[in-house]
């Protein structure tokens, strides 16, 4: 196979043995880009995604045909001990495939606080800054015009502005958006920059060779350095396997997401883990969220897909935003059946949905393997303080509709009425008691099960990236963050990915 | 010899309930069972009825069609997945009887209005568990009722039809499943990108969506 080309199902034939200065596993942000950075720096570099790649033609509008083509799990993926979905793409591009395009730096008290809770050194805001430039530029992340943010987005902004908390257009890895809200089922514009059009081929044009359909189910070792990866050609869409792949390298770079890779590292043999803190200290950004019909014709089909962020209340413990799906995804929401819930279905187009995701560091779970598949089994708790989080989101969502002026909010909290008309309804969900059971809960922003510690007894890898254990091992996705960072994470996890790279660089 | 008849009968109620007496489908499924198509049906009917701000019933919708799509799409254990789910709620009747005559029979040979308050008591039910079921199969089915162009052009939430600017992606990934030699395309097929022109929403709509003939 010759530098700067790529795989694809339909070619492999037999297996296949590779060689290179570094491999790396997982084509999501953090993933592409330090093949990116690798390539660039005259390193030859192996990049394997398990998923194909997806081209326009490929997307599904409908959203469950969409998640089950995209999604491990066919997007079922649940946790167990508090029930929560969550979903990870198998895609080239990873979650960039299907995500909003969010990108929000990690603000300088959580870095601050990573840095004095988990003895780092050099991860304040001020040393990750010119990482965040550096992809930004590449990326050419900037804030959602106006123009295309839509109704339902400028709504959001008129509530917050009513109420004086502070708002403000997303920052995201877009070029050229039309407003199509289609982020999570795949930009037809092809103005958002996914990873699969923007670092993986510029990762191509510096001569990486890229694999798709290739699963990786074992990093090999010897003593203490990793010396490649093995795995399987693997079918698209059922995961049948067949041929063979082994990948010898100098140094392997784990970016197969929060999830996977703990499962990849205790498929090996349990391997980077004399801290024992593989797998461990899960965490999520559970979300929730409400929606609200308003007066007047919203058309939320239009604009940005979460176009208004507010952070008003970070330090509260939540985040603010507005969100639209596929609208099947969006009904879903609604309640009731027969034709109560037609008639719920016709607001749709005079409706806006907004969510709230919360800093859970009480809420820890676990990875886990699953015999005979690389699937994970997450066991997850959320704590009752992070309820209360929660639910005090909630409330603030439905005080910034009502400011917008809608007529009508669905909270969609079991045991609360379906529908609340007016700001006196809503203060239900300040005053009463909320369980974790009556809340719909999402969370997609996952971390810390290799979590990143000064101490190698308390952590899996150094604030590098390198694991403890093994020098020529890195991890290089969000399941290093030691804590989650209360924003959306990609920008910040490719940042990460990017300082990684620069040593590593160094280091082959 | 008591134990053995009741075992006897149970079995043999068991049997008819799961496999006798269910209609044949107007078409043949790979993926889903006749009591499937029939739970499904049924279910679809109750959960989206005729008439209202969206004509569109569920049935008009065929939404065994797009299950059998969805399912051919899912790998295994989301199959085996969906195929409890429906087991659950065509059989649930046993363990949480629909009120009035006949709760106890299955899901599907019910009445409408006893569906829907099946569907309700799923809905509203104390038990987590429950109501997790009953959202699971809400959201099959929404999906399946929005994935019929007729709905979502109702509701104006039609895709509209966009034009896909070719990129350098485009030369270097084929369609899943063919070799890079079908790609067709060179560096001369380049298009300008996006210039985040707002699309127009009067716009034609996607070809899948349209209506007919339009």
């Amino acid at each position: 196979m010759e530098p700067g080309q790529l795989r694809v199902f339909a070619q492999y034939d037999r297996d296949l043995t590779l060689e290179a200065d570094a491999v790396v596993v997982g084509s999501g942000p953090a993933g592409a880009v330090v093949a990116k950075e690798l390539t660039d720096a005259g390193k030859s570099v192996v990049l394997v995604e398990e998923g194909p790649p997806f081209v326009p033609a490929e997307y599904e509008f409908d959203g469950g045909l969409s998640m089950a083509r995209t999604m491990r799990e066919g997007g079922l993926r649940t946790t167990s001990g508090t029930v929560m979905p969550t979903m990870q793409a198998v895609a080239l591009g990873g979650g960039s495939l299907v995500n909003s395009a969010i990108c929000n730096r990690a603000p300088a008290f959580i870095l601050d606080r990573w840095c004095s809770d988990f003895e780092l050194e050099r991860t304040t805001r001020a040393d990750l800054d010119p990482h965040y430039e550096a992809v930004a530029k590449f990326l050419g992340i900037a804030v959602t015009p106006e123009n295309v943010l839509g109704r339902r987005n400028l709504l959001f902004r008129d509530g917050c502005d009513a109420l004086g908390y502070h708002c403000e257009p997303m920052y995201r890895n877009v070029r050229g958006c039309r407003g199509s809200g289609e982020c999570f089922t795949g930009c037809r514009s092809r103005a958002k920059q996914s990873m699969d059009i923007s670092y993986i081929p510029a990762a191509l044009r510096g001569g990486a060779r890229v694999l798709t359909s290739v699963r990786i189910e074992r990093v090999l070792a010897e003593r203490w350095r990793a010396t490649g990866v093995a795995g399987r050609v693997v079918t698209p869409f059922t995961g049948r396997p067949s041929h063979q792949v082994r990948i010898h390298a100098k140094l392997v770079v784990l970016a197969a997401g929060c999830t996977a890779t703990p499962v990849l590292l205790q498929k090996s043999g349990n391997l980077a883990n004399r801290s024992g803190q593989v797998g461990e200290n899960l965490q999520f950004h559970p979300g929730v969220a409400i929606m609200g019909i308003f007066p007047e014709l919203v058309n939320p089909r239009f604009g940005a897909t979460q176009g208004y962020q507010s952070r008003h209340f970070l330090r509260e413990g939540f985040k603010l935003e507005t969100l639209w799906a596929p609208p099947a995804i969006t009904a879903v929401r609604l309640p009731g059946s027969g034709m109560a819930l037609k008639n719920r279905l016709a607001d749709i187009p005079y409706s806006a949905i907004w969510d709230g995701i919360a800093v859970c560091n009480r809420s820890i779970g676990r990875v886990r393997v699953r015999r005979r598949s690389m699937d994970p089994i997450l066991s997850w708790k959320l704590h009752p303080a992070d309820v209360s989080v929660l639910a005090q989101a909630l409330w603030v969502l439905s005080q910034i509709f009502f400011a917008a002026g809608a007529r009508t909010i669905v909270p969609g909290v079991h045991g609360i009425a379906p529908e609340l008309h007016s700001l006196e309804e809503a203060e239900v969900l300040r005053d009463r008691p909320i369980r974790a059971t009556d809340l719909v809960l999402a969370g997609n922003h996952v971390f810390c099960t290799t979590r990143m510690h000064g101490d190698a007894r308390l952590g899996v890898v150094d604030e590098m990236g390198r694991c403890h254990d093994f020098e020529n091992l890195y991890i290089a996705d969000t399941g290093i963050f030691p804590q989650c960072p209360a924003v959306n994470p990609m920008w910040t996890g490719m940042a990460l990915a990017h300082r990684s790279a620069q040593q590593i660089a160094q280091q082959i | 010899m008591l134990t053995a008849i009741l075992c006897a009968l149970a079995l043999g109620y068991a049997v008819l309930r799961v496999a006798i007496g269910y209609p044949d489908p107007r078409r043949h499924y790979h993926r889903l069972g006749r009591g499937e198509v029939a739970l499904i049906s049924s279910a679809a009917e109750a959960m989206y009825p005729a008439g209202g701000p969206i004509p569109s019933s569920g049935l008009d919708a065929d939404l065994p069609d797009y299950l059998e799509r969805l399912m051919t799409a899912s790998r295994l254990q989301t199959r085996i997945l969906l195929h409890l789910l429906f087991f659950l709620v065509e059989h649930g009747t046993l363990l949480f009887p629909t009120p009035g005559r006949g709760g106890m029979r299955r899901f599907s040979s019910q009445d409408i209005e006893q569906r829907v308050a099946a569907l309700d008591g799923w809905a509203e039910s104390t038990l987590f568990v429950r109501r997790l079921v009953f959202t699971s199969l809400r959201a099959v089915l929404t999906m399946g009722y929005f994935a019929y162009p007729p709905v979502v052009r109702r509701l104006g939430l039609a895709p509209l039809a966009i034009e896909s600017p070719i990129c350098e992606a485009d030369l270097l990934y084929p369609r899943i499943g063919e070799k890079p030699e079908s790609i067709g395309m060179t560096a001369a097929d380049l298009t300008p990108p996006s210039e985040g022109i707002p699309l127009p929403q009067d716009g034609p709509l996607h070809p899948g969506f349209a209506e007919p003939g339009a």
